[in-house]
């Protein structure tokens, strides 16, 4: 603690009130004198001293410096009553208005790329669901296009063969206990080529398969098996030279070496 | 002529200039104006140069008044501090030095009138003249008008800086002697 008789006689408070001390020095004085009441009592004793050798030297200044000053304070008043009233507000709005902004807009950029996502993945999953449709489509149509085209190709050829005066048709009608059967074999003897219509036959049993044969002499010659899935189209046989009819039997699948006579569904006889 | 405080309390005028009255600076003014300016005209030596320093003191004054803190110190030397810091600074600026190189300093031409400004009761210049010793005066004024350290008077006039703070401390006991009581 400052001894105070001593800090009193130090000089340090006329000095202070002289005007004289650093700023460290006259915040030192001023918490000394706060701490006590002599303290304070001398240095305000200095401080009156200096305060009537100022007022000794008193000027009165031009009076319409009064004015001046007054104005400049009222102006300056308004000036930040008007600033506090609209330029702050404004201030604030300009200082953060970009990083609103750009909150707002990384929101509303969050908020737009979650619609377009989901309207895009939606378009993107119908898109999907159409191509899967059209390549299915298009699959269809080229099965169609080849059934038709193989048809057509089917076609050609029976009429080829119809108009063709080489190959000689063989009607083959059912027998008594399959009166509703009957097929068409087209036979050309100088080329020994055969072809099947199959006309109309009773879909045969799973393990069945329906064989022609060939005729001669009361000898059947195996003419080959007949596809179940060719029903409609025309099926080139085995060749056959020489032949008197020729006859269709129900036979295991894979064929027989002779026919099962019980099993004989059309038989038809050569024109001669 | 009467420009001292008597109107209003210097409590209450605190208290308004607290309250950011504006009102309350008009009387601030008419208070503490002739004293403020001689003080700052002591220091610049131009009258044009001294109502400028008045004008951005007043102005500082009303703008820092939310700092004043009464128990630290009286109104009076808080505002003749604030002026004083500012005609200081003002007649250490560069420009201002310059203008005044080839002045002389005026022995206070006006400091005989402005006493005439205070009430019959107050000491006036010559009295306190008479009282001083000249070397506490130029001691005192050197370091309240010219704003200089101890050590800077010391070095410029060629006095030992013991001899300087002596001069001071008796000067302003001598001063404190006249003013006992007028605070």
């Amino acid at each position: 603690m400052v001894n105070q008789e001593e800090y009193i006689a130090s000089g340090i408070l006329e000095l202070y009130a002289a005007g004289a001390l650093s700023p460290a020095e006259q915040q030192e004085v001023e918490q000394v004198a706060a701490a006590s009441p002599e303290v304070r009592y001398a240095l305000d004793e200095a401080l009156v001293a200096m305060e009537g050798y100022a007022r000794a030297h008193a000027v009165t200044p031009n009076p319409a410096l009064k004015n001046r000053i007054i104005q400049q304070i009222e102006d300056q008043q308004l000036e930040r009553e008007a600033m506090a009233a609209e330029v702050r507000p404004l201030y604030g709005e300009q200082e953060s208005s970009p990083y609103k902004w750009m909150f707002a807009a990384s929101i509303t950029l969050f908020l737009l790329s979650g619609v377009l996502s989901f309207y895009f993945y939606s378009r993107w999953q119908t898109a999907e669901n159409r191509l899967a449709q059209a390549e299915a489509q298009e699959q269809l149509l080229a099965q169609n296009f080849n059934t038709v085209s193989q048809r057509v190709a089917q076609q050609e050829r029976l009429v080829r063969l119809l108009r063709d005066e080489n190959y000689r048709p063989v009607k083959l009608q059912g027998v008594e206990a399959h009166p509703e059967a009957n097929a068409i074999v087209y036979w050309n003897p100088s080329q020994q080529n055969v072809f099947i219509d199959q006309g109309q036959l009773p879909a045969p049993p799973a393990g069945r398969q329906y064989q022609l044969w060939a005729l001669l002499d009361g000898k059947p010659i195996d003419a080959g098996m007949l596809q179940q899935d060719a029903q409609a189209n025309l099926q080139q046989m085995k060749q056959v030279g020489a032949a008197q009819a020729f006859a269709i039997t129900l036979e295991p699948e894979g064929g027989s070496v002779n026919p099962t006579m019980e099993q004989l569904y059309v038989l038809g006889e050569v024109q001669s | 002529m009467s420009r001292e405080p008597q109107n209003i309390s210097e409590e209450e005028l605190v208290a308004r200039l607290r309250e950011g009255d504006t009102k309350a600076v008009s009387q601030l003014y008419d208070m503490y104006n002739a004293a403020l300016y001689g003080v700052v005209l002591q220091i610049v030596k131009v009258e044009e140069t001294a109502e400028d320093v008045l004008q951005e003191a007043f102005v500082k004054i009303w703008n820092s008044f939310p700092s004043y803190d009464a128990s630290k110190g009286r109104l009076f030397t808080w505002m003749i501090n604030v002026c004083r810091n500012l005609a200081i600074d003002k007649i250490r600026s560069k420009q201002h030095r310059v203008s005044l190189k080839t002045r002389e300093i005026p022995a206070s031409p006006r400091a005989d009138m402005g006493s005439d400004s205070f009430k019959p009761e107050h000491i006036g210049l010559r009295e306190i003249t008479e009282a001083l010793n000249p070397d506490q005066k130029l001691i005192i004024d050197l370091m309240y008008f010219e704003g200089l350290t101890q050590s800077e008077i010391a070095d410029e006039y060629q006095i030992p800086l013991g001899t300087v703070k002596t001069r001071a401390r008796s000067a302003i006991k001598v001063l404190a002697k006249m003013f006992k009581g007028r605070g």
